[in-house]
């Protein structure tokens, strides 16, 4: 039995929005963008768990809110830690989960060193104004490891090496303009690495990334994860880079995760209609397409976060729409092997 | 670490030309200010500016010397003759003699004798005359020192006695008649004693007369222990020095060059201190936002629409009035720290907007992740980025802080006791220089203030680039 | 017949630290309509390439040498005020990589759709107006759009009104400079239908810049593939994407992730050369697997490997 790393139950997300002065005088109520609304899901150690969906969907407040790097308006987040975090304190972890909300602010630096984040943009994640070597250091003089400069240098040496920044001399003390934005991108993994953590979420970290320079990239990600037994969770929009480096995936819409299965489950048979149209709309080099009109069945654009269509939120633009869809929001369901979907086809 | 930063922004700096001339404006103020504290005494505002009577043996509201070189008419320069010891001794006589040469049609401002130190144990008795070109001697007038050790300064303008022998000199020799107090009235002391009257239709004018004129200062005494330490004789030219001189007479050069490293001071420090408040509650207040920011933001608001001027303007009032705040504040201190107070709010405020921006960048996000404190990435993360704003922005300050103490002088409010380049414009304009046209004592100061000026604006405008990237030339 | 037939161009950037010789001795042409993708990593010069076909190139890059002609006429020598009046956006448009950002955000859309009408054009505001209706409803939004400012409108509906700009005059060539960046996969795919329609319904010229190679398979009929400022191949699409003959092409197609196959991708190794010194001989020799002694040395000539099928290599 593989152990459950991560666990998230009816997470959510809501952002107030700024009401005009006759909003607040009519009593009207509070509008809010519901970047998440109800996600629940769970990640097993060692796999690379993927989120895709397109902008606007909330997949990126969900690695944020995974990261506490944001507080979540509802809903539980449960991390496993490794032992030197569980031993600090009982109250807050329980049947060996630490619960997010119940985590006292000195111990979130603790959650920090298990917990990191890859970021997406290779040009603004790194302060321009301090070399790569300054940039690695930083965390780990924030948490004190490494008892003098000569350690840190060693930590920072090794963790280039990981990541295939070799020699590491030669990069220390260059700025980031100075770099490609494939050595920038190795650069973030460094920073995220460097810390020890086991829990790594990755941000579209290929997305600013030029095609040919993705696959090194992703192959370095799983290379460091077997090498260092990492967990991932992996935010994307591209499904045929999902499909390399993912094992579990979930498809998000508006918020809402509306199906979840194994990867190659998800390509093969995939039952929601917004998956259906997603991966019909993955372009492929194959040259004769361009005599084909590539067929996405689906009608119009997303519609924004404030207002959420009724019912299935998916309706207005599912060719498959029926009544039940415009009136009530489709459960959750698990319809065999563990590949789950929300929608009144099913 | 910061080497490669500072090569490629010094370089971005040097490519205009603007910047390289605000550079090198500014190394010659230093040059200066740094002469100045080291060759002039620090308390020469104090000692020397305020005291008129260091002054007295200036030609007053005289213009530079070099004017000379542009005039066909020479003014005359201003000559002091000295001697420390007899000329001449004959039994119980001393004679002094200084010899001055005068070569030009225009008159002396006024001659002016000086026996210093005077000792003597029984009263001697000093004649002073003057042997003119024309071998004519006239005898100017007769002390009778009361004290011993003192020192006799006998200025011929507006003497009586010497009036009255300048009177009787014009009837015996010329048979002119021009009563004293005429002489002194019409100012012809040295018409007369310089000068052949001639008549022309009635009216008495006086023709230069050139040549060697000898001063004589005889010490009648048989007492052998009389003597004067030095004779001195000041012939008041019309020019002066390198930047002429003031009502007082005091020479405009000296003040000028003090006013370099005044300039400087006040200009720096308020520039430095109003940047560096700004910046730190510009960045405060941007990074932390919610009621810190509404605070700090009112506060700037309210900072910011006050007058400026009037509020000075009472603050030195009620300092002057005070007898204690007199003594104890120094004026100086006070209008750095009003300037301060009241310039940093506006840095503040585009800071902060600068802040908002670099907040939500990723990179500072990255740091939160990997457990940064806030005061961490503020000072590492944040403040670097808007250092470089910062930095011009003090650029710009220094110019605007010497402005208005300029300004400040020239309402007569700022400190007395330093002379700084808006005090000579005051002086001057109360002294109606304007309407007189003496142009040495408004021109240079005001030039110098606007040097100073366009210095730092110069050397902002070399910023520019770097604080905006767009501007650079690739 | 080309339409447009570039030779041996060269577009240099005169920078303060060197010359950045972006655009290196680029020949290629443009038939009626036919769609050529130009691909290329970033550094590539692909964009630079774009903007000097339109002579739009910014200080201090400039067009240092070769030819471009379009319907006969040459445009390099060409003078500004002839090149505005009468090629640019007429003969030939652009669409603008971010080109969401490209709108000016305090006119409708109306406004600047009709501008360049009015200014190439003497027609009235009316039948301007009644021209870039056709123009929008063509690229699939509703005709109120020309009411609107562009913050009232998504991403996709802001590039269709980009293409919309382009096609305006009618131009013979348009070129689009990576024009689904930043747009999500469903809209992407939209847009490309969009742009498949216009190939086939006008027989629009097209040139397709991208780093993308999965959607110049999706739209180009030849596509040449750029590294360091040259042409490294250059042919019809079936050729070089089933039989890429040179090392680079070869190397991206093999680091393209795809959907429905999960077998190990590879990639090239290393990153693109600085173009202020580029490297002696063949500018890829750091980095292909195949490099040969010759290949530091000599730059390798284009040769034609059979059915208009062009490379740059010394294994051919």
């Amino acid at each position: 039995m593989v152990d459950k790393i991560l666990m998230v139950e009816d997470l959510r997300k809501y952002y107030p929005i700024r009401r005009s002065l006759s909003e607040i005088l009519t009593f009207k109520r509070g509008r809010y963008v519901r970047a998440v609304d109800g996600v629940s899901f769970y990640v097993n150690d060692g796999e690379v768990y993927c989120i895709v969906g397109e902008s606007g969907c909330g997949k990126t407040t969900t690695g944020r809110l995974v990261t506490k790097l944001i507080e979540p308006t509802g809903g539980v987040i449960r991390y496993k830690p490794s032992s030197a975090l569980a031993r600090i304190n009982n109250e807050f972890v329980v049947g060996g989960y630490v619960d997010y909300r119940r985590l006292p602010k000195k111990y979130v630096k603790l959650l920090r060193r298990e917990v990191q984040i890859i970021f997406q943009d290779p040009y603004g994640s790194l302060d321009p104004r301090q070399t790569i070597y300054s940039i690695l250091e930083e965390p780990l003089v924030i948490h004190g490891i490494g008892n003098d400069r000569k350690e840190r240098e060693e930590l920072i040496f090794k963790v280039l090496e990981d990541v295939k920044l070799s020699p590491p001399e030669e990069f220390i003390n260059r700025y980031p303009h100075m770099l490609s934005g494939g050595q920038r991108q190795r650069v973030n993994i460094a920073r995220a690495l460097i810390l020890g953590p086991k829990l790594v979420v990755a941000d579209e970290p290929v997305s600013m990334l030029d095609v040919s320079v993705r696959a090194e990239i992703l192959q370095l990600m799983m290379d460091l994860k077997i090498s260092r037994g990492l967990t991932y969770v992996f935010i994307t929009h591209d499904l045929a880079v999902a499909n390399y480096i993912c094992d579990r995936v979930a498809v998000m819409y508006l918020g809402k995760i509306v199906e979840e299965a194994d990867m190659l489950k998800l390509v093969n048979e995939p039952l929601h209609p917004y998956t259906k149209a997603l991966i019909s709309a993955v372009p492929e080099p194959n040259p004769s397409n361009r005599f084909k009109i590539r067929e996405v069945p689906i009608v119009g654009e997303v519609p924004s976060a404030t207002a959420v269509p009724p019912g299935c939120r998916f309706h207005p633009r599912c060719p498959y729409v029926m009544d039940v869809c415009r009136r009530e929001e489709p459960p959750i369901k698990d319809v065999g092997g563990n590949h789950l979907v929300a929608c009144w086809l099913y | 670490m910061k080497k490669l930063l500072h090569n490629e922004l010094l370089r971005i700096f040097l490519s205009s030309n603007t910047s390289k001339v605000g550079i090198t404006f500014l190394a010659i103020m230093i040059i200066i200010s740094a002469y100045v504290v080291m060759f002039m005494p620090l308390d020469f505002g104090l000692r020397y500016w305020n005291n008129p009577t260091f002054w007295a043996d200036y030609p007053k509201l005289v213009p530079p010397e070099w004017v000379n070189i542009f005039l066909g008419n020479k003014l005359l320069r201003h000559t002091i003759l000295i001697t420390e010891k007899p000329t001449l001794s004959l039994g119980d006589t001393k004679q002094y003699i200084l010899t001055y040469s005068h070569d030009t049609d225009q008159l002396p401002q006024t001659i002016v004798f000086k026996l210093n130190n005077i000792t003597f144990t029984y009263t001697p008795i000093i004649e002073l005359s003057v042997r003119r070109p024309d071998g004519r001697v006239i005898d100017l007038l007769i002390i009778q020192p009361l004290t011993s050790g003192v020192s006799e300064r006998v200025d011929l303008s507006g003497r009586l006695e010497v009036a009255v022998a300048l009177s009787r000199f014009l009837k015996d020799e010329f048979n002119v008649s021009i009563s004293a107090t005429e002489v002194i009235q019409r100012k012809l002391e040295f018409k007369i004693l310089m000068g052949t009257p001639v008549i022309s239709n009635g009216y008495v004018d006086f023709k230069t007369l050139r040549g060697n004129y000898m001063f004589n200062v005889f010490l009648k005494s048989d007492d052998p222990t009389a003597r004067i330490g030095s004779v001195e004789v000041v012939i008041f030219g019309w020019c002066y020095g390198l930047m002429g001189t003031d009502h007082l007479g005091r020479d405009l050069s000296q003040a000028l060059l003090y006013g370099f490293p005044v300039a400087l001071l006040i200009g720096v420090v308020t520039s430095v201190i109003t940047a560096v408040v700004g910046a730190l509650a510009g960045v405060v207040s941007g990074y932390y936002g919610g009621i810190v920011d509404e605070v700090i933001q009112r506060l700037c608001d309210v900072l910011n629409n006050i007058p400026l001027l009037p509020l000075l303007i009472f603050f030195m009032f009620v300092i002057r009035m005070n007898e204690e705040l007199r003594r104890t504040v120094s004026p100086l201190a006070v209008i750095i720290i009003v300037l301060v107070v009241f310039s940093w709010a506006g840095i503040a405020i585009i800071v902060r907007s600068m802040v908002l921006s670099i907040k939500s960048q990723q990179f500072i996000e990255a740091s939160v992740a990997v457990g940064a404190s806030n005061i961490r990435i503020m000072f590492k993360h944040v403040l670097p980025q808007v250092a470089p704003f910062i930095f011009a922005q003090m650029m710009f300050l220094t110019p605007s802080a010497i402005l208005s103490e300029a300004a400040l002088s020239l309402l007569g409010l700022s400190d007395p006791s330093i002379p700084t380049w808006g005090q000579i414009l005051e002086s001057a304009f109360a002294n109606q220089a304007m309407y007189l046209g003496l142009w040495w004592w408004i021109v240079p100061p005001g030039l110098l203030i606007m040097y100073s000026a366009i210095t730092f604006v110069f050397i902002a405008q070399g910023l520019e680039p770097i604080v905006e990237p767009r501007l650079r030339k690739v | 017949m080309s339409l447009l037939d570039v030779k041996n161009l060269k577009i240099y950037y005169f920078t303060l630290k060197g010359v950045v010789r972006a655009v290196d001795d680029v020949s290629f042409n443009v038939r009626e309509g036919e769609v050529l993708g130009i691909a290329g990593e970033s550094g590539s010069g692909k964009s630079t390439l774009g903007y000097g076909l339109m002579r739009l190139v910014p200080p201090p890059g400039r067009i240092a040498g070769g030819n471009i002609v379009v319907s006969g006429r040459d445009i390099v020598s060409m003078d500004e005020g002839t090149l505005r009046r009468e090629i640019r956006w007429k003969v030939i448009s652009m669409i603008f990589q971010g080109a969401l950002n490209a709108l000016n955000p305090v006119y409708t859309i109306g406004k600047q759709l009709v501008e360049p009408i009015i200014f190439h054009e003497d027609v009235s505001l009316k039948e301007a107006y009644e021209r870039a209706a056709e123009m929008v409803k063509l690229v699939g939004l509703n005709e109120d759009v020309l009411r609107r400012y562009p913050h009232e409108l998504s991403g996709g509906m802001k590039q269709r009104v980009m293409i919309a700009m382009a096609l305006i005059l009618r131009p013979k060539i348009v070129i689009a400079d990576e024009p689904t960046t930043a747009l999500d996969v469903v809209i992407q795919a939209q847009i490309m239908n969009l742009f498949k329609k216009i190939k086939k319904e006008f027989n629009q010229s097209i040139i397709f810049i991208t780093h993308d190679l999965s959607l110049i398979a999706e739209i180009a009929d030849n596509v040449a593939v750029m590294y360091a400022g040259k042409i490294v191949e250059y042919g019809n699409s079936d050729n070089v994407f089933n039989t890429p003959k040179h090392p680079y092409t070869q190397g991206l197609l093999k680091s393209i992730p795809r959907l429905k196959s999960k077998e190990k991708l590879s990639w090239i190794p290393g990153t693109p050369p600085d173009l202020r010194n580029p490297p002696v001989g063949c500018r890829f020799h750091p980095r292909c697997p195949y490099v040969m002694d010759v290949c530091r040395r000599e730059e390798p000539p284009i040769k034609d490997v059979g059915g208009n099928h062009l490379v740059a290599c010394w294994l051919y």
